[in-house]
């Protein structure tokens, strides 16, 4: 065209970074993808038949858990839900309370240091060792399972958001501060965004962490009727190792499940960061 | 205290912790008339830097004053009057270039100044057809354009950039000076530049304000008589050679009034 000016002419030759959605589909169906992952799985396999078939009390044979799996699945859901109902609850309570703590600190210098101690007290503290104690206080109902869960995922996110909420760079923070943005626009505009790579990072190690929680719960809190740690410890009791086994792979799933949802998150809400982008060369 | 310059009268900054007898900035004075185009050149270490984040209100000193316009830096923050380019362009990545440009006229509304449209603006840089990309996407030169056009987002009255195309190559510089030109001429504005590059003072300057370092001091204080606008024959005209050597000169007399084995390692 010949009203541009040259200039502007110039910006095709700069070669802009590659653009996103570059990856290509479908890459999961190469052999070489799935192969290693397969072999590994068939092995496993093997080696766990031939020692179901020659020390059954060791293993159940993995027919039966498939077996009683397919049988019923409606009880497996049912205490994977209630299972999944404290783990998520749990979450909820712990997270929200560690990245709202974490805001107040990060503006508040004498919160942190009134807090940071409690919380680290709170972290070394085996919560295994209060759950009884919070049995007894809150009975044997969701209450102390979902407390048990959210102190097991309270820390790694107050750690996690407190750094994010401070790594800004100085250049951006210059520019915010010649515009004279006020506290407010700084940490929401800017720390808050900036946190974000740090809080996704700690939801992934909190939301498997939040099932080991609630798990744990199920079986500190005795006299609970559901879930699938419940179901756990009284299988176990009576030996009947295909339910407890069954019982894992529902909780190995519900893992998997969580880490992709924060994998999807990730993808969806971090686009811009260095963590999501692939190397071109 | 005039209103149509920016006086710096005395200022002296030592770093916490810094040697007392060889401050960073030790007696500045300078003055910056309204709508002048002035570089800060210097070897590493005098202080150009420290001085440009002074005057943006971002550093404190130990005695002396700044005034800008009549005003006190932070004062001229507050009223969003004054533009900064840092050395990396600074821009949110979250942010797609159109929001990244609207980004001041977002913050500190209390100040209430009007903001040029942000697609306006990205068409004075080239941008226009990046509107919707974001900063992961773009080259280089083209972060540094999107910066350069927030900072004129709102009309500044005073422009400070700090080694803004110093991470560029000399192609992309060199188109990307003649745009700030551009829009300099437009918006009249005054700008202070930090620079380490002598053709690149010389290009874009009405003055250059040469600074000799340990201590960090106003070595010397050199206009450029070219004419404007600076396009071809100018820039590779003989008396764009000669400035250049002059400057040059300038540096070199600066250099050893303050040199240290130290400056021998480019930082």
């Amino acid at each position: 065209m010949a009203t541009s000016t040259p200039v502007r002419s110039r910006s095709g030759g700069e070669a802009p970074a590659r653009r996103r959605g570059a990856r290509t589909r479908g890459s999961a169906l190469r052999p070489g993808v799935w192969l290693p992952t397969a072999v590994a799985v068939v092995l496993v396999g093997i080696a766990w038949s031939a020692t179901a078939a020659d020390q059954p009390y060791l293993l159940p044979p993995l027919a039966e858990v498939g077996a009683i799996l397919v049988e019923d699945p409606l009880l497996f859901l049912a205490n994977a839900w209630s299972t999944l109902s404290i783990a998520l609850l749990g979450v909820a309570c712990g997270a929200g309370t560690a990245f709202v703590l974490a805001l107040l600190m990060s503006e508040v210098p004498v919160l942190r240091r009134a807090i940071m101690p409690l919380a680290v007290v709170l972290n070394v503290t085996p919560v295994v060792a209060l759950a009884p104690a919070l049995v007894v206080a809150f009975g044997f109902g969701m209450t102390p399972k979902v407390i048990v869960t959210a102190i097991i995922t309270f820390f790694p996110v107050l750690i996690n958001v407190t750094t994010g909420l401070r790594s800004v760079s100085v250049p951006v923070l210059h520019v915010f501060s010649t515009l004279h943005a006020s506290r407010m626009e700084v940490l929401f505009r800017l720390r808050v965004p900036s946190s974000l790579p740090y809080t996704l990072a700690a939801l992934r190690v909190v939301f498997p962490l939040s099932i080991v929680g609630a798990v744990v719960a199920e079986f500190v809190a005795a006299g609970s009727s559901s879930g699938l740690g419940t179901m756990i410890r009284n299988s176990a009791a009576t030996a009947r190792l295909e339910y407890v086994y069954a019982a894992v792979a529902c909780l190995a799933v519900m893992g998997v499940l969580m880490l992709a949802l924060i994998t999807i998150l990730e993808r969806r809400l971090l686009f811009w960061h260095e963590s999501q982008q692939r190397t071109t060369s | 205290m005039s209103d149509d310059r920016i006086e710096v009268r005395g200022l002296t900054k030592t770093y916490e912790g810094g040697d007392p007898r060889r401050p960073a900035l030790d007696r500045i004075d300078l003055d910056i008339p309204r709508r002048r185009f002035v570089s800060l050149i210097g070897p590493s270490g005098c202080g150009k830097s420290t001085l440009l984040r002074v005057i943006a209100g971002l550093e404190d000193h130990d005695t002396g004053s700044v005034t800008v316009f009549g005003s006190t830096p932070v004062r001229m923050c507050e009223a969003k009057a004054v533009g900064l380019v840092p050395q990396t362009p600074a821009l949110l990545p979250w942010l797609n270039v159109r929001r990244n440009v609207a980004l001041p006229s977002r913050v500190n509304r209390r100040a209430g100044r009007g903001s040029e449209d942000p697609d306006h603006l990205l068409r004075m840089v080239g941008l226009e057809d990046a509107a919707r990309r974001y900063p992961h996407e773009l080259s280089g030169g083209m972060k540094q354009r999107v910066a350069i056009a927030r900072a004129f987002g709102l009309r500044p009255d005073l422009l400070l950039m700090d080694e803004p195309f110093s991470a560029l190559d000399e192609f992309t510089r060199e188109a990307l000076q003649l745009q700030l030109l551009g829009l300099w001429e437009r918006m009249s504005t005054t700008v202070v530049f930090v620079t380490h590059s002598v053709r690149e003072a010389v290009t874009l300057s009405d003055e250059i304000v040469v600074m000799s370092a340990r201590p960090g001091r106003v070595h010397e204080v050199l206009p450029v008589g070219l004419p404007r606008p600076r396009d071809g024959a100018v820039v590779t005209g003989p008396r764009m050679h000669a400035l250049e050597d002059r400057v040059r000169a300038s540096l070199q007399s600066a250099w050893e009034a303050g040199a240290t084995p130290e400056d021998l390692v480019h930082q």
